[in-house]
C-alpha cells in the first residue's frame, strides 16, 4: 500500500530525535487516564470497588477526564501514525487495535454509560464491566504487540 | 557493575524471556496495562486533592477505596519491569535514561516516607474542616509529575544509543 504525494521523510516527527517520544509520553499517560478511569467504573459495575459510591456516581467523578484522555490519544495516536503509514497499515496488530479500540469508544459511551447510570445495575452491570475491562486491555495489548509482529 | 548484570540476564529464565517473541510483549503489555489501571487512579486521587476532581465525594472516599487498586496496579507494573529490566540488564544499565528511571523510583519511595503521615493519613480531617492545606495540594502535584516523568524516562530508554566503539 502506497501514498501518492505523502512523504514521511518531511514528516515533522521524523525530523528530530525527541518529537517522537515526547508524542508517545501524551498517547502513554492520555491512555492512563482513558483506561484507569474506565476501570474504575468498571470495578463498581463488577461491585468490586467504588462501592460507598454508585456506578452513576463513579461515572459522574470520571467522565470529564475519560474524555480529556481520549482526546489525547486520538491526537497523539493519529500524531504517531502519520510518522509511517504503511507500516502501520499492513500491520495486522494494528488494524486490530483500531477495530477494538472504535468498538470500545462506542461501546463505552453508550451501553457502559448507560447501564452505569441505571439505580441498580445488578447483574448487567458485572457483565457490562467485565466485557468494558476486557476490551481495553485488548487494546492495550495489540498496541504494544504492534512493534512485535 | 557491568559483569553483575552480564551474569544477572544471562540467567536461564532471563536469556528465554529476552529472546522469546511471545512472553517479552506479553509482559511488556502486562506492564502497560499495570500503568493503566495504576497511572489513571493514581491521577484520579491526586486531582481530587486538588480539588479538580470528583469534587462531589469525600477526599478518603477516594483514596481508601482505589487503594487496593493501585496497589494491584503498582504490583503488576513493578513485576512485570523488574521481569523485563533483568533480562536486558547488562543492555540497559549502560543506558543514562534507565538509571534516571531508577533515580526516579527512589524519589517515589522518598514522596511516600514524606508525605504518607503527613497527608495521606489525615484525608478524613480535610473531609471533617472541608480544607485541603498547601501541603496536601503540593503532595498531590508532585505525584502527578513525578510519574509523567518516570512515563517519559522509560520511553526514552528506547531511544537512547550507546556511542559506536572506536
Amino acid at each position: 500500500m502506497q501514498f501518492a504525494g505523502y512523504d514521511p521523510a518531511n514528516y515533522p516527527l521524523n525530523q528530530n530525535e525527541w518529537s517522537f517520544p515526547v508524542t508517545e509520553v501524551f498517547h502513554i499517560a492520555g491512555f492512563a487516564l482513558l483506561i484507569g478511569t474506565i476501570f474504575m467504573v468498571d470495578l463498581r459495575l463488577m461491585g468490586l470497588g467504588m462501592k460507598r459510591q454508585s456506578a452513576a456516581e463513579v461515572l459522574k467523578g470520571t467522565a470529564p477526564w475519560t474524555l480529556l484522555g481520549l482526546a489525547v490519544v486520538l491526537i497523539s495516536g493519529p500524531l504517531i501514525f502519520l510518522s509511517d503509514p504503511v507500516l502501520y497499515l499492513n500491520n495486522a496488530s494494528f488494524r486490530f487495535k483500531i477495530t477494538m479500540l472504535l468498538i470500545a469508544i462506542l461501546y463505552n459511551w453508550t451501553l457502559h454509560r448507560s447501564v452505569a447510570n441505571k439505580s441498580n445495575p445488578g447483574t448487567l452491570g458485572v457483565l457490562v464491566g467485565g466485557v468494558s475491562a476486557c476490551m481495553w486491555v485488548s487494546v492495550i495489548f495489540a498496541g504494544i504487540f504492534i512493534a512485535f509482529v | 557493575m557491568q559483569s553483575f548484570m552480564e551474569m544477572l540476564q544471562s540467567i536461564g529464565w532471563a536469556q528465554a524471556l529476552r529472546e522469546s517473541a511471545l512472553m517479552y510483549p506479553i509482559i511488556m503489555s502486562l506492564h502497560l496495562t499495570g500503568m493503566g489501571l495504576f497511572g489513571g487512579m493514581i491521577a484520579m486521587t491526586d486531582l481530587r486533592i486538588l480539588g479538580l476532581a470528583f469534587t462531589k465525594q469525600p477526599v478518603a472516599d477516594v483514596h481508601n477505596q482505589l487503594r487496593p487498586f493501585k496497589h494491584l496496579g503498582l504490583t503488576l507494573v513493578v513485576t512485570c519491569g523488574l521481569l523485563l529490566g533483568i533480562s536486558k540488564a547488562a543492555i540497559y544499565w549502560p543506558n543514562p535514561f534507565f538509571k534516571l528511571k531508577l533515580s526516579l523510583l527512589l524519589v517515589v519511595a522518598i514522596h511516600a516516607l514524606i508525605f504518607r503521615g503527613s497527608v495521606y493519613s489525615h484525608l478524613e480531617e480535610y473531609d471533617r474542616t472541608g480544607v485541603i492545606p498547601g501541603n496536601a495540594k503540593l503532595a498531590a502535584a508532585l505525584s502527578l509529575l513525578l510519574w509523567i516523568s518516570l512515563v517519559a524516562a522509560g520511553r526514552w530508554i528506547g531511544y537512547w544509543e550507546p556511542a559506536e566503539a572506536a
